[in-house]
Formats: C-alpha cells, sequence, structure tokens
C-alpha cells in the first residue's frame, strides 16, 4: 500500500545546529499519529516542513507519491494537506460564522455553503456562538474553530501541532472524540501531543523525535513501555 | 448571514450599513446631490465636483489599507502618474470625435499596469507590513523627483512639454461627441454629474466586491495573512489584485483632477500630497467603504475652509486630527460618532422599554 | 587626475557621513524599540532651528548646536511619553501617529516662523586639491560622523544605561523583572534617537537654508540608509552608509544629481527584495 505521507532524509539547518536532521518517517492513509519528543526536539518544525512554510536543507517530502518541495503552502492545502498551528490562528475580529464561511468558500457553491456552515458548527458544539466575535470564545472554543476551518477542505491529512494546549480535562476529552470521528470518516490525522493521556486516547502509532532525529517509532503501548524513551524526557541524553 | 435576492449582493458583514434604511438614505442622498446644479450656481457646483473627485482615490486606499490590510504611501504615484498620463495624450490626440476618452482609458491603464508591476515585484517578492510601506513612499517620491526635473524644452512626449516643477496644463476637458451637432464638453453642470454618476457605479461595484468572496478572503488577509495562506488561498494574488484596483482608482481621480483644474504638478506626488489620503482614510474609518467616502468630502470640505486662511492651517489641523483620532478612536471617527450615537439611542429607547415591560408586569399582577 | 581621485574619495566621505549622522537617530529608534519614526526629519529641523537662532543671538556655535541637539532631545522624551508609549503594540498606527507629527510641525513652523529664516554661514572656509576647491567644513563633518558612531558604540556597549537599555529591548519582561525601569528607558533611548537628529540638523545647518520643510532632505537618505542596514545600528547603519555613498557618489559622478538620487531610492527598493533584514539582518541570519 502506497504511504500518504513519505518525508525521505528531511534535514532542516538553521540558527545554527540541524533542527530536523535526517528524519525518514512514513504515514500510511488511515492513520492516527502522534509525534512526541521532548521540547526542543524538531516538532513543530518537521510540520512547517511538511506544509512548506520552511523549505528544507536537503531531502524530499511526498504526498500521495508527488514530490511536494516546488509547492507553496497553499498549493499543498490545495492538494489535500491542513495544518492547525500550535499558536491559535483564527480571525479574531471576526464572527464564528464568517471565520467558518472563509474555510468552507473555496469548495462549497453559494447554496450548499449555508448548510456546510450550519453542520460545521453542529459538528464543533458551536452553534450558539455562531454570531459571536472569534475573540470572544473561550480558550478550547477557539481550538476547535480552527480544527474545524482545518477540515473544513475536507484534507486527506490533517496536521495538528498541539491542539488541547490550554484545555480543560473535559475539553482534552472532546477533542480526542472529535479527532477519533474524523478518523473514523477517513482522514489520516498526524497529531504532535504533550499531554500522554490524549495519547493514550486517540494514537494507533506513536513516533518519538529527539533532536531532530527519530528516536523511537512503535504501537502506543511499545512506546509508553519504553525506558529510553522515558530517559530522554527525565533529560538524561 | 441568509442572504438572498440581487440587492443582498450589495450587503454584507464588510460594510458596516446595510438593509432597507440605509438603502433609502443612500438613495436620498444621490437624489439630493443630482439635484444640486438645478438651483445652485457654477462655483458650487464645481466645488462640489472637486470634493467628490478625490472619493475615488480614498475607496481605493480603503480597499488596499482597510480590507486587505496593505498601508501603501504611493497612492498618488498613481494619481500623478494617471494624471500626467490623460495629459500626454490628450495634447497629443486633441478632443475632437471623443478622442478624450481614449486619453481616458490610456490614462488608467498606465496606473494599473504600474500597480500590478509593483505588487508583484512586493507581495510575490514577500516584502510585508512596514517595507511595503517604505517602498511605495520611495516609489512616489522617485516620481516626483524625476517629473520636477523635466523643466526643459527638451522635456516633451510628443506636442506635451512635462514642465518639471509647475506641471502640465493646457490639456483639454472630457468632451462627450454628439450626434449631429457640437460636442458636449463636460464642465460644471456636465462634470458634476459625470463625476455623480461615476461615484455611484465605483461606490456600488466596491460593495459588491468587499462583500463578495474576494472580498471575505481579503479581509481574512488582514487579520491572518498565515491562516490565510493555510486554507488555500494564493495570499499574493489578492494581495496584488486589491493593490491594481486601489491603484486604478487612485488613477481615476488623477484623471478627474487633471480636468478638472486643466493641470497636474508633481507636488500632487510629493511628501505632504501622500499622507492626505492616508489621512482621510484612517480619519473617516478604513475598514469601511461608505466611512471612508463621506469622511473624503467632509475633511476636504473642511481644509478648504481653513485653506482660505492659509493652507498650512488646514494642514496643522489634518495632522490633530490624524493624530487624535489614531491615540482616541483607532477605528476611525464615522464609525466610532454613529457607533456613539447609536449607544446612547440604546440607551434612552433601552430605558423606555424596560419601563413599559415593567409597568405591564406590576399591572398584570 | 589626483584631483579628480581626490574629489571621488572626498564625495564618498561627505555623502557617508550625510547618511551616518541623518540615520543615527532612526536606527536607533527603529533597530532599537522597531518604531518607525516619520517626525524624523522634524527632529533634524528642531535642531537646525534652534542651532540658528541660538547662534544669531549670540550664542558660539559650538554650544548653540549643543542646545539644539539637547532641545530636540527634550521633544522626543515628550513626544515619547504623549505619543508612542500607547502605541508600541500598533506598528501601522505608529507610523501614522508619526507622520501626523511630522504634518504638525512642519506646518506649525511654517506658521510660527514664516517659510524661512537668516540661515548661518558655513565655517572654515576651504581648501585646495590640484586646483579644485573643497569646503573644510564638510572634512569635519565627515571626522564627526565616525565619532558620533564611535560614541553610540560606546554608550550601548560599556555604559550601565546602554546594558539596561538593550536588555529591554530584548526581553522588557526580564528586565523589569530585575529591576530595570523600562519606561524611563524606552523614553531615554527614543530621545538619544531625537537628540541625534537634532544634531544632524545641528551640524548641518550652516550648510543649509533654514526652512521648516528642510527635514525633507534627510528623511529618505536617512530611511533608504536604515532599511538598507537592518535593525542593527553597527552591524548595519554604517556599512550600509559605506556602500550608499559609493553608489550614490558614483551615479552622480557619471549621470548627475538626480540619477544619483534615483539610484538611491531604486537601491532600497531592490535591496527590500534580497535582503529583507538589510545587510545586519542577513550577517545575523544563522544565529538565531
Amino acid at each position: 500500500m502506497a504511504a500518504l505521507l513519505e518525508t525521505r532524509g528531511l534535514t532542516k539547518y538553521f540558527g545554527g545546529l540541524y533542527a530536523i536532521n535526517g528524519v525518514d518517517l512514513t504515514i500510511d492513509a488511515g492513520e492516527i499519529r502522534c509525534l512526541i519528543g521532548p521540547n526542543g526536539a524538531g516538532k513543530s518544525t518537521l510540520f512547517k516542513l511538511i506544509i512548506g512554510t520552511y523549505q528544507p536543507t536537503g531531502g524530499t517530502v511526498l504526498f500521495g507519491g508527488a514530490d511536494l518541495t516546488l509547492l507553496k503552502p497553499y498549493q499543498r492545502v490545495n492538494q489535500g494537506l491542513s495544518i492547525k498551528f500550535q499558536v491559535p490562528g483564527i480571525f479574531l475580529d471576526l464572527l464564528v460564522d464568517q471565520n467558518l464561511r472563509i474555510a468552507l468558500q473555496q469548495k462549497s457553491g453559494p447554496h450548499e455553503i449555508d448548510e456546510e456552515v450550519d453542520r460545521l458548527l453542529d459538528f464543533l458544539d458551536l452553534a450558539q456562538s455562531r454570531d459571536m466575535q472569534a475573540g470572544n470564545l473561550s480558550h478550547g472554543q477557539q481550538q476547535w474553530l480552527e480544527i474545524g476551518m482545518a477540515i473544513a477542505l475536507k484534507p486527506r491529512l490533517l496536521l495538528l501541532d498541539e491542539p488541547t494546549a490550554g484545555m480543560s480535562p473535559e475539553e482534552t476529552f472532546k477533542t480526542g472524540e472529535l479527532v477519533k470521528r474524523l478518523n473514523a470518516e477517513g482522514m489520516t490525522v498526524i497529531v504532535i501531543e504533550h499531554d500522554m493521556t490524549f495519547v493514550r486516547q486517540i494514537a494507533k502509532k506513536v513516533t518519538v523525535l529527539h533532536f531532530g532525529k527519530v528516536f523511537d517509532e512503535g504501537s502506543l503501548e511499545d512506546i509508553i513501555n519504553s525506558d529510553d524513551v522515558a530517559r530522554i524526557y527525565l533529560g538524561k541524553d | 448571514m441568509r442572504r438572498t435576492g440581487l440587492l443582498a449582493l450589495f450587503d454584507g458583514p464588510q460594510t458596516a450599513w446595510n438593509g432597507m434604511s440605509f438603502r433609502l438614505c443612500f438613495v436620498l442622498a444621490v437624489l439630493a446631490l443630482a439635484t444640486v446644479p438645478l438651483y445652485a450656481e457654477f462655483f458650487v457646483v464645481n466645488n462640489l465636483a472637486y470634493f467628490l473627485l478625490w472619493t475615488f482615490m480614498a475607496l481605493g486606499l480603503s480597499l488596499i489599507w482597510g480590507y486587505a490590510g496593505i498601508l501603501s504611501f504611493g497612492q498618488t504615484a498613481f494619481f500623478g502618474l494617471a494624471g500626467y498620463g490623460y495629459g500626454v495624450v490628450s495634447i497629443n490626440l486633441g478632443d475632437a470625435h471623443g478622442l478624450t476618452w481614449v486619453a481616458f482609458l490610456a490614462a488608467l491603464v498606465l496606473p494599473a499596469l504600474l500597480a500590478a508591476l509593483i505588487g508583484y515585484f512586493m507581495f510575490y517578492g514577500g516584502i510585508r507590513d512596514v517595507f511595503v510601506g517604505i517602498v511605495t513612499l520611495s516609489i512616489t517620491l522617485v516620481f516626483e523627483t524625476f517629473m520636477a526635473q523635466t523643466a526643459g524644452p527638451e522635456w516633451h512626449i510628443g506636442s506635451a512639454r512635462l514642465n518639471g516643477f509647475n506641471g502640465m496644463s493646457g490639456m483639454p476637458a472630457l468632451t462627450v461627441p454628439w450626434f449631429g451637432g457640437e460636442d458636449v464638453m463636460l464642465d460644471g453642470n456636465t462634470f458634476f454629474w459625470f463625476v455623480l454618476a461615476l461615484l455611484v457605479v465605483v461606490y456600488l461595484a466596491l460593495r459588491w466586491l468587499v462583500n463578495s468572496r474576494f472580498g471575505n478572503v481579503l479581509v481574512a488577509i488582514r487579520e491572518n495573512p498565515d491562516r490565510a495562506e493555510m486554507l488555500g488561498y494564493n495570499v499574493r494574488r489578492y494581495q496584488t489584485i486589491a493593490f491594481v484596483i486601489g491603484g486604478t482608482l487612485a488613477g481615476v481621480s488623477g484623471i478627474l483632477y487633471t480636468t478638472w483644474g486643466s493641470y497636474i504638478t508633481p507636488s500632487s506626488m510629493g511628501l505632504t500630497s501622500a499622507a492626505l489620503p492616508i489621512i482621510w482614510v484612517a480619519a473617516g474609518g478604513r475598514k469601511d467603504i461608505t466611512a471612508t467616502m463621506v469622511a473624503t468630502v467632509f475633511l476636504i470640505w473642511v481644509s478648504q475652509t481653513l485653506a482660505v486662511k492659509g493652507a498650512q492651517y488646514a494642514l496643522v489641523l489634518m495632522g490633530v486630527l490624524l493624530l487624535l483620532v489614531v491615540l482616541l478612536a483607532p477605528e476611525g471617527l464615522v464609525l466610532a460618532t454613529v457607533r456613539g450615537i447609536r449607544r446612547v439611542v440604546l440607551r434612552v429607547t433601552g430605558r423606555r422599554v424596560a419601563t413599559t415591560a415593567m409597568a405591564k408586569r406590576t399591572e398584570g399582577s | 587626475m589626483l584631483a579628480t581621485l581626490f574629489g571621488f574619495v572626498y564625495q564618498v566621505a561627505d555623502t557617508f557621513a550625510f547618511l551616518i549622522l541623518s540615520a543615527s537617530g532612526l536606527a536607533i529608534i527603529f533597530g532599537m524599540m522597531g518604531v518607525i519614526n516619520l517626525a524624523h526629519g522634524e527632529f533634524i529641523m528642531c535642531g537646525a532651528y534652534v542651532t540658528v537662532l541660538s547662534a544669531r543671538a549670540g550664542l558660539p556655535l559650538p554650544l548653540a548646536m549643543l542646545l539644539g541637539a539637547l532641545t530636540a532631545g527634550v521633544v522626543g522624551i515628550v513626544i515619547e511619553y504623549l505619543v508612542i508609549r500607547r502605541l508600541y503594540k500598533r506598528l501601522f498606527d505608529s507610523i501614522v501617529a508619526t507622520w501626523a507629527i511630522s504634518l504638525i510641525a512642519t506646518q506649525g513652523m511654517l506658521i510660527v516662523a514664516g517659510p524661512s529664516i537668516e540661515g548661518l554661514k558655513t565655517p572654515f572656509g576651504s581648501f585646495e586639491v590640484g586646483g579644485l576647491s573643497f569646503s573644510s567644513y564638510r572634512i569635519t563633518l565627515a571626522a564627526a560622523a565616525l565619532l558620533i558612531l564611535a560614541g553610540i558604540y560606546w554608550l550601548f556597549v560599556r555604559t550601565k544605561f546602554g546594558v539596561r537599555a538593550r536588555a529591554t529591548i530584548q526581553n522588557p519582561a526580564m528586565a523589569r523583572a530585575l529591576g530595570v525601569d523600562t519606561d524611563r528607558v524606552y523614553a531615554l533611548t527614543f530621545g538619544l534617537g531625537a537628540a541625534l537628529a537634532g544634531l544632524t540638523g545641528a551640524l548641518y545647518a550652516p550648510t543649509m537654508t533654514t526652512v521648516p520643510t528642510m527635514g525633507s532632505a534627510f528623511i529618505v537618505q536617512s530611511f533608504v540608509t536604515v532599511v538598507v542596514g537592518g535593525a542593527d545600528v553597527f552591524l548595519g547603519a554604517a556599512p550600509a552608509a559605506a556602500i550608499l555613498a559609493f553608489i550614490q557618489s558614483l551615479l552622480t559622478a557619471s549621470y548627475g544629481q538626480l540619477i544619483g538620487q534615483v539610484g538611491l531610492l531604486v537601491t532600497v527598493i531592490v535591496v527590500v527584495r534580497i535582503l529583507p533584514k538589510g545587510i545586519s539582518g542577513w550577517m545575523l541570519r544563522d544565529s538565531n
């Protein structure tokens, strides 16, 4: 089976060091992959390389077999990728309804878009806030709004960078269920996370990054029980 | 936001005032203006036309800055380019057979092309935020410097002399060829009606544009360009298109200014001139085209009244106004005033509603 | 032949001095505080006017110049307190606000002092090389430019104020936690930038006509230098001034004043495109 996303020897050098140092990653369609690792391991950098914000110093990114290197981020999004960055990125001054409309209008015609907005609002449990300014939503709601915008384009691959940052345990659980539902409907998801409860809730397979390299990779059980992984978190390296 | 019907195309989240009552006010205002030449003197009508002709540049800047979030100091470059362009072409072609309209179109193409070139260079080159301002200001100053040096007789295009610091003059007014008779020169009343009609068309077109999908993407880019890119929009392309439209509108003002006074000078592209559209748009409310339009006309009228004493008094006031707006009412004075009035009205009527409801409750029990 | 060569070197040195002096105040304010001060030219004008008026009233020229610089500095501190302080997070608004101040200052000066005031004579006379005469004063200015650069370096690297200022700019919260009065640092830094601008005006006052819009002769050059140089005053503004002085002198010598000016503006447009963070940004690019 051809991999949905593949990085080969991906390298990124800046700031005097190799933020990403020869990463070979393979994600198959239908996976929920969690990307973990200590701070500074290069996880967000890897996402930025995949979505195209950064150009690699070396190596390639392949999506559905096609080389993405020459494509700008908006072109990669139109190929079926979507990302939610760590720092919340919604249109704070615009209404919730408008936020989603802008996300949806690329793919939906003028007659379907109203229904699509309604459907998304229900899915995100934000229907009662539709006419609020997005900046007035709670932090957790803002995160969901952004996830909603990220999935509006019905991407094949969704990248989530610490989606539960700043969320309460209930919100975190809700987010996990949301991700599982998306995956059940056919979306492949890669999630960067620090919250191990969340990782346990959703992950099927886990990749561990350390100093810009893949340190370990395996099923949820293997990684959680690995002494080596625990050690790098405790800072032995 | 459910929108149905043709009129709804002109309504939307990107214009502050929508709906039937606004439409009524708008129609009344246009009618009121259109009837002014029927009873007012030539001087008043001519002056009104002068106020109105600047609004195109202000609307263009509102689109670029208020809606797309691009602070351009270069609108006067397009203004001047179009003005000189019209002068050169119309002086060379003459005003017979409606050739002045060829000059008009040619003079519009120039700023459009320049804006496309500059826009491509800046936005596709990754120039953002404050550096857009610096590049556009530099371009305006290059133009002014260049044109101011063209005093000698060797500086001419065809039979049109550029004339350096003193500027170009003597270009013909716009003329409409009339069947079986004299060409109608657009002057006084006819010029006023032409500018008013053009303004109504441009305003409605912009209202439609900013409330359309294109407009949605523009404000998205203004709010968060990275997120807009991550939603699959080619941010550069939208910015360039907005910039071209804004530059062309500045060109419309330039052409109308040139035909109104039959002159164009390099100082219309100087540092002070470049500040003026920024002041009008910021003071009115750059995020709304109606507020911008109203503020521009008002401020030009105020400046003109003050300039009787000396242009410097008008400019000092403009400077103070701009400073106060930035510090106290950054969303613009027109918007702030209307919101303030609405709040007061709500408080007054709100109280009345509460009293009635309370009275009904006490009656019922 | 030697005379032409000397003439060219003189021209480059003269332009270099002009650019460094024009840009130093702006570079400090932009480089250290991220504020685009479009009223920069008016601080220069302020320094020039105060110098001319006090020199004409009898004050010895060096003292008059000092007074000019100080006045501009004080005005700068006042403006920082009243206006700039509220706009640190709002870049666009600070640009528009300082432009408004510039407009108020030039037109206000026009109202108060009229279209021009009687100026000063250029001191020190001239000297000759190979049949061409050059102004001795402008050589002094070139020396002054280098002295000022050295002074700025000493201030920001060797004094307590300088260290505190750089700490505040890098990380205001941390600086405050360490007991630094960040408000005072901002005010003084802005005042220093304004004072440097005033000093430029003071130094050039004997060579120019004193008109309210005289700042505009400097503002384009200073912006060009700061943009080409990037945020760091030393790594950026100094090499930028040197390179730009060379370009402008070359173009002026070959094609005349206009092309020299235009060449400068075209350079900034090209540099912004190729090196968006300026020379110093490019030099520091890997050490982030």
